[in-house]
């Protein structure tokens, strides 16, 4: 079943990275994105900065799959993240046509996460990454 | 990373919850766990997960989790109407959300067993036990026996107090 689930989640993440597929959102590249967007430190009890996905802001309409946008310690967009609680997927839940904070996608990241304020079911984090150098300006 | 003091209960009998000063709670014995997890939050845990203490000994969480925020919330009807899994007449406590680097202490002062866990992350086994002082004491109270609405993997998540009692200190699996 985990394999399932896995091949299903790396499944989405191709398609939002193939080109042609996904359309970028009218998101800036430099924090803040305007409202609806918060930034989630100010919405549940977690830091500021998460080492590995940057400074979140998301649509709380969006919840839990996002897109969050993740910004580098200087502020530059460099990653959208989506959140999908593997118990919804098993459910039968499907996440279609989610939007992307950019259409520059250099490489994916697709992890399990146990849960944490926000998202507190289990669920994957399928990280799309905005230029060759995003991952680490997100890693610490 | 200086972890922030988030606040000091000293729980014992009676049923009252005291902040008291820390140069009190401080003057006896001080234990800490830690609250960790992977950078990526794949497994979270308290370590250690099994601590045996005299009575009398202050608990200090810490979280040292950087991606993460976490509490150590033990088990009593008054705190989201769990189960009671802490001596009777022990005050029940709840450390809130700690942010990485903050701390929170608690005073055990009642012989007997104490099982806690983390609220985002109980789904996850990342609960702990703690035993104060040993079952020949005066008014000891032993681990509960019912399962209550905790999950299976919750339950896995409990060194047996035999075990704690005899390596003093127990380590979650993996964990060094």
């Amino acid at each position: 079943m985990f394999l399932n689930l896995s091949a299903a989640t790396f499944g989405i993440a191709l398609m939002l990275a193939a080109p042609g597929l996904a359309q970028a959102e009218d998101v800036p590249e430099a924090a803040p994105p305007p409202a609806p967007y918060a930034k989630v430190s100010d919405l549940v009890a977690l830091p500021d900065f998460l080492p590995g996905l940057g400074t979140l802001f998301v649509d709380p309409a969006t919840l839990p799959a996002g897109p969050f946008l993740g910004y580098d310690r200087d502020g530059k967009l460099a990653a959208t993240i989506f959140m999908t609680p593997i118990e919804d997927l098993q459910g039968g839940t499907s996440y279609n046509d989610l939007a992307v904070g950019s259409n520059d996608v250099s490489s994916v990241d697709i992890y399990y996460n146990a849960g944490h304020p926000g998202v507190e079911k289990p669920h994957a984090h399928v990280v799309l990454f905005h230029g060759a150098d995003a991952k680490a300006r997100l890693a610490e | 990373m200086m972890p922030n003091r988030r606040q000091v209960l000293a729980v014992g009998g009676g049923g009252v919850v005291a902040l008291i000063g820390p140069a009190f709670v401080l003057a006896g014995p001080v234990e800490e766990i830690r609250m960790q997890g992977t950078s990526r939050g794949e497994h979270v845990w308290f370590a250690p997960v099994g601590l045996a203490v005299a009575a009398g000994t202050t608990l200090r969480f810490v979280n040292l989790d950087p991606g993460n925020s976490h509490t150590a919330t033990c088990y009593h009807p008054t705190l989201f109407d769990r189960p009671q899994r802490i001596p009777a007449g022990a005050t029940p406590w709840d450390s809130d959300f700690l942010l990485p680097g903050d701390s929170f202490e608690v005073l055990l002062t009642l012989p007997g067993v104490y099982d806690f866990y983390c609220l985002p992350h109980e789904h996850a086994g990342m609960v702990g036990r703690i035993v104060v002082g040993t079952p020949g004491d005066a008014g000891w109270q032993g681990a509960a026996t019912e399962a209550g609405d905790l999950s299976a993997v919750a339950l896995d998540g409990f060194p047996s107090v035999e075990a704690i009692l005899k390596a003093g200190r127990v380590m979650p699996p993996g964990q060094p």
